[in-house]
């Protein structure tokens, strides 16, 4: 692999994680007020 | 408006993304996509990738969370009505039976595929995937093999495949059936994850494949992350690349889908959208690029070379390549098969299950039938159409002219009616101040203006541009080919059906005195 293809593999791999754990981060942090979690 | 005593509703803030998710990543990730971006300047697929996710899907997808959740507040919770109450009239609204007609026909031959793999889960449990000779032996074994395990190999077979084909229809019913905190949120909590841990197991093994053959040095893992990942620039100059991309992002997100439209009408007022609709994108995002993109093409890769690569269809690569790839695994190949293919059923099941409620929602809203009656409807009007596929399974062709016609033609054209809609006649302001409404995160004020201008030509153009390139092929082959001629009149039949019934919930609706033209804020 070229240093092409480990830059869009790794700039691609981060983008995708740091996305979803960052959603799922902010998600499960949020005040339940605003969701209508019941347990 | 449903007859049914206790209103469906999501029982969790994340079972409904769970559930979004589940319906988004499918075949799409694991098989399409590493074809896709290996075809299409490997690494450099990922710029037009990109651009379709920021422009398109992402814009589209907040669209659909947003009207879905406005049409719940109305009472609506079919994608029809509920583009009549954003688009403001008769005409969103029949156009809006697109976002029916793609789920249901969908479903059509998405559960025969999901069929196959459950049947490759167990044939690898139970020792009856069995290759022997040397590699081009045991490709061309592989294909005999999926000939026979799912009937494409000869018209008007019904073999074992139609035993796994009725397991799995029995199973979406079941879990359709059991509504959508009972059902679908369920299941979906415990598949997701289950999906996350054997894609887990399956990309560790590739990732310490190594390099297998040392009379085949060049076939090792990072060479074959090359393959997949190494930049073609001037791929970038051609249109079909871009085409290609953003044809992916639809398919693999599941916009233009009318599965979104469906799910997110069920949230409250309060309840956020925009973080949720991102969530579910990123989660999907995470299976195709993480997992899809390292799994598949590297594995064919390193036992295979190039030659075993190129050319091969995305059924090939994952039913016939393969399985020629895990029997080079040896000991430890039959698990790392089982779970692959378990792992592909699951990743089908979360989806086919997300086209089912739609189309069962519709019919009970419309025709004001209870929740059993309405899955029993459209478990019937879906069977046939499955049958049809299964019986005219030769070369795929009828799932083939499904998928081209409502499995990519109709999800642009629907697409392209949801955003005119958000944008240009419920408003990009009033959209956004239901994104807003209970939101986790502010939607940067720049997607007003995507959302009016940029999405729309953007997608105007992919619509005109995959029109030239594909349409005049498949009507010649239309004319010549009397099963995609008659698949065509079933897809048209179908549609014919779903408009007579909207014209009967029509009636119903004014009867009952809702808001069906969203003439109300």
């Amino acid at each position: 692999m070229n240093a092409w293809g480990w830059l869009f593999m790794l700039v691609s791999l981060a983008l995708v994680w740091v996305t979803t754990i960052w959603a799922y981060c902010r998600l499960l942090g949020a005040p339940r007020e605003n969701s209508n979690d019941q347990s | 408006m449903s007859t049914e005593k206790k209103p469906m509703e999501w029982g969790t803030r994340v079972g409904v993304i769970l559930a979004v998710s589940g319906s988004a990543v499918g075949l799409g990730n694991f098989l399409r996509f590493p074809g896709q971006a290996a075809s299409h300047g490997g690494g450099a697929f990922m710029i037009p990738y990109i651009c379709a996710l920021l422009f398109l899907a992402l814009p589209i997808g907040w669209a659909e969370w947003a009207m879905a959740r406005h049409g719940g507040t109305k009472g609506f919770h079919n994608g029809a009505a509920i583009l009549g109450v954003c688009g403001r009239g008769k005409i969103a609204r029949y156009f809006g039976v697109l976002a029916i007609l793609i789920p249901m026909v969908v479903y059509m031959y998405y559960v025969y595929i999901e069929a196959w793999c459950l049947r490759y889960a167990w044939e690898y449990l139970t020792g009856g995937v069995q290759l022997t000779g040397s590699i081009g032996e045991q490709v061309k074994e592989a294909g005999t093999f999926f000939g026979h395990a799912t009937g494409t190999s000869t018209n008007g077979v019904l073999n074992m495949s139609v035993v796994f084909w009725m397991i799995v229809v029995a199973l979406n019913i079941a879990l359709v059936y059991r509504g959508l905190k009972g059902g679908i949120e369920k299941f979906c909590q415990f598949a997701l994850p289950a999906m996350a841990f054997l894609a887990v197991i399956v990309l560790v093994r590739v990732l310490t494949l190594g390099t297998p053959d040392p009379t085949h040095p060049g076939q090792n893992v990072l060479n074959g992350l090359g393959y997949l990942w190494n930049p073609d620039f001037s791929k970038l100059t051609d249109f079909e690349t871009w085409l290609a991309a953003a044809g992916q992002i639809f398919f693999s997100l599941s916009v233009g889908f009318g599965v979104i439209l469906n799910y997110a009408s069920y949230l409250k007022k309060k309840d956020d959208v925009a973080l949720s609709g991102l969530t579910a994108s990123a989660t999907n995002e995470l299976f195709e690029v993480g997992f899809g993109g390292l799994i598949t093409i590297t594995a064919a890769f390193v036992f295979l070379g190039a030659s075993g690569i190129v050319g091969t269809s995305t059924f090939g690569l994952g039913f016939q390549t393969l399985p020629v790839v895990f029997h080079q695994m040896g000991v430890l190949g039959p698990w790392i098969g089982f779970s692959w293919f378990f792992l592909l059923f699951l990743a089908a099941i979360t989806s086919s299950i997300s086209m089912l409620q739609p189309v069962k929602t519709f019919f009970e809203e419309a025709l004001g039938i209870t929740h059993g009656k309405a899955i029993a409807l459209t478990s019937l009007v879906c069977g046939v159409g499955s049958f049809w596929v299964i019986w005219f399974s030769k070369n795929t062709m009828a799932l083939d002219t499904m998928d081209f016609w409502v499995g990519t033609f109709c999800i642009f054209l629907l697409a392209t009616v949801q955003i005119i809609c958000f944008g240009w006649v419920w408003g990009t302001e009033k959209g956004m101040l239901e994104l807003d409404q209970g939101a986790l995160i502010k939607v940067p004020r720049i997607f007003m203006f995507i959302m009016k201008w940029v999405a729309p030509v953007y997608l105007l153009v992919v619509l005109i541009g995959f029109s030239y390139s594909q349409l005049p092929g498949k009507l010649r082959d239309i004319a010549n080919n009397p099963i995609e001629l008659w698949t065509v009149v079933i897809i048209v039949a179908t549609l014919l059906l779903l408009v007579a019934v909207l014209a009967v919930g029509e009636r119903r609706w004014r009867a009952a005195g809702l808001d069906l033209d969203g003439e109300t804020s």
